[in-house]
């Protein structure tokens, strides 16, 4: 499945890490700087390779995410698991708990309930590094289905026609084909077989859909 | 049954694990036990539920003679008493590390492990090898069954994941790497990504990051992240960052038909250190969600240390545009008296959904840990929640805590 015009780039790349490789750097253990602060840190960081609380969120996830990565010299992987999958073996006090009793990275402020229809959109992906997509439908597919749709469906009064009447108006039409290109799993949540769309799209892959 | 038998499974791994420094000469353990009573408010049942947790992580390290053998776990069973839902659990990690071998060319990781590249990343059932000090060259590569967890218990994901990396560490803080990975469902292949990821410090005032990464299957780049900080002078930084996300889904997935738009964001912030015990950080974003959806995020950030055992953080949050409108704050305050550290808090939200409805959202939580010994300490969290959805709502947990 590797495409052809891939191939060329990986190729490009290695040849670049093998002409890079005459060069040697060893790496510094960090062990012996386990408890320090990150002011500790500063006496040897003080240039921008690292600077502050290890870059931040997208930096940290590129530094825990390379190959040799040096994390263990002080962090356990459950540092990583008590953010990213709801542990809390370290009973941290200032995280807050979900409605299913997990305990949240701080990065979920106030009541996230409240707010994650707004904080969710910064960046679409980024819920999706912890959660899967039924982790959404758990709460939107279960209850009250009126209020608790990702989007209104029910723009014409109570009748669903906004996705499913057969005739439209062109600004409800091109109103739910913009919310549909931007925040498309979000539709796979509730609909995971796309039997929703399927009521007015011929849905084949590999074929343009046609309503 | 199969909960119960994986949770006994694990109980007597751990168990054995523990009786290991007494079977091998200079094995040490660390254990680390949190026992917890937690209450929450779950409003799809609309009731305070309370839950009971059993936190164990060990540590077992120094197998052999040279130290470089371990086996690492983490896990978690809990209850919910205030309803019939049954015993579930989790386990993290459970693996064998073995580090340094072949004169300080391999490590080993066998077992639940995290395993990590640009190209995927994730937890996994299997088996992880770095091959490393190669010159400046190192080679990993890992395989598995792929961990998903979901509503406190692992739930089965059937997926196969793999994946391999060549990087290269060179001076001046340069590391190159190219990464594969695939995910495969049912013996069919859902994803296929390639990754590329740099970082470089060519001058000691100035670091530039990347990564690439490409879906093979849907032929095109689902993620890509520039960023560029510099420090010009002492105690200031500078940061901006371009970043691109596009959905992806696997390739056996209905979805995989429809066109999507890509999310841009691109950013720009600095980072000022007053002194040692003051600073402040500013960010703006600007954020792109296609065919004109636009949408500005401004963050403003302090953190003080002012007098000894103090600490204090602040943060503002202002944001408009597609989506919606957030206007919030949050402070947070912390001090530590010699064996008790007290922390207090308050986040509030002045929101506006754009296809729902506006309200304001507050939180008034304080905490407190008591070390009675170098063993046994005492971890306690209440929290007053008000918003649309009540509007006295309480929530917590207490935990004794247990270092070995």
């Amino acid at each position: 499945m590797l495409n052809k015009k891939i191939f060329p780039i990986i190729l490009l790349c290695t040849v670049l890490i093998v002409a890079l490789a005459g060069m040697s750097n060893a790496k510094t253990d960090h062990k012996e700087y386990k408890n320090s602060t990150l002011n500790d840190c500063k006496d040897c960081h003080n240039g921008a390779a690292i600077v502050g609380n290890h870059g931040g969120t997208r930096e940290h996830r590129l530094l825990a995410e390379r190959a040799g990565a040096n994390c263990t010299d002080c962090h356990q992987q459950s540092f990583c698991l008590d953010c990213h999958n709801g542990g809390n073996v370290e009973a941290s006090k200032n995280k807050s708990l979900s409605r299913a009793g997990e305990t949240m990275p701080t990065t979920h402020r106030s009541d996230f309930i409240s707010i994650h229809a707004i904080k969710a959109k910064d960046d679409p992906q980024n819920c999706y590094r912890c959660h899967e997509s039924r982790f959404c439908s758990d709460c939107h597919a279960k209850s009250n289905r009126g209020a608790m749709q990702v989007k209104n469906h029910t723009a014409v009064g109570n009748t669903q026609r906004y996705f499913i009447t057969l005739d439209p108006s062109p600004a409800n039409l091109a109103a739910h084909a913009a919310d549909a290109r931007r925040n498309l799993q979000s539709c796979e949540g509730c609909h995971p077989d796309a039997q929703a769309c399927s009521r007015c799209h011929v849905l084949t892959p590999g074929a343009p859909i046609r309503r | 049954m199969r909960l119960t038998m994986k949770l006994s499974s694990l109980s007597l791994t751990l168990l054995v694990m523990a009786c290991l420094p007494r079977l091998s000469h200079a094995a040490e353990l660390k254990l680390t036990s949190s026992t917890q009573y937690l209450w929450y408010q779950d409003y799809i049942s609309d009731k305070t539920q309370n839950d009971v947790a059993q936190y164990l992580r060990l540590n077992v390290t120094r197998l052999d003679k040279e130290g470089k053998a371990s086996v690492f776990a983490y896990g978690r069973a809990s209850q919910q008493v205030t309803s019939d839902e049954g015993l579930q659990g989790r386990l993290y990690y459970l693996y064998f590390s073995y580090r340094d071998a072949f004169n300080d060319h391999l490590d080993l990781r066998l077992g639940r492990t995290y395993v990590h590249s640009a190209a995927v990343a994730g937890t996994i059932d299997g088996l992880f090898l770095d091959l490393k000090n190669l010159g400046p060259l190192g080679v990993t590569g890992y395989g598995g069954r792929e961990v998903l967890f979901l509503n406190k218990a692992e739930v089965g994901g059937g997926n196969v994941m793999s994946g391999a990396s060549v990087y290269l560490d060179a001076p001046k803080s340069t590391h190159l790497e190219v990464s594969y990975g695939n995910k495969y469902r049912n013996s069919d292949l859902a994803r296929e990504n390639i990754g590329l990821d740099y970082s470089t410090t060519p001058f000691d005032i100035f670091n530039t990051y990347g990564r690439v990464k490409y879906d093979t299957i849907g032929d095109h780049f689902n993620e890509l992240l520039f960023g560029a900080k510099l420090v010009p002078i002492a105690d200031l930084s500078l940061k901006v960052e371009y970043y691109q996300s596009r959905p992806t889904f696997d390739n056996n997935s209905i979805y995989t038909i429809f066109n999507v738009d890509k999310y841009r964001e691109v950013s720009a912030g600095a980072e000022y250190a007053f002194t040692s015990n003051y600073r402040l950080s500013l960010k703006y974003a600007k954020e792109f969600f296609g065919e004109g959806a636009e949408a500005n995020v401004y963050d403003l950030g302090l953190i003080a240390r002012p007098v000894k055992n103090l600490s204090i953080g602040g943060s503002y949050e202002k944001r408009d545009g597609f989506s919606g409108r957030l206007s919030g704050f949050r402070l947070n305050a912390g001090y530590d008296i010699e064996k008790a550290k007290i922390q207090a808090g308050i986040d509030y939200d002045d929101f506006t959904r754009q296809d729902s409805r506006g309200d304001t959202a507050k939180k008034y939580w304080t905490g407190a840990d008591y070390q009675f010994n170098k063993l046994i300490g005492l971890t306690a969290r209440v929290e007053w929640d008000v918003n649309y959805r009540d509007s006295d709502s309480w929530q917590g947990f207490t935990a004794v805590n247990i270092n070995y």
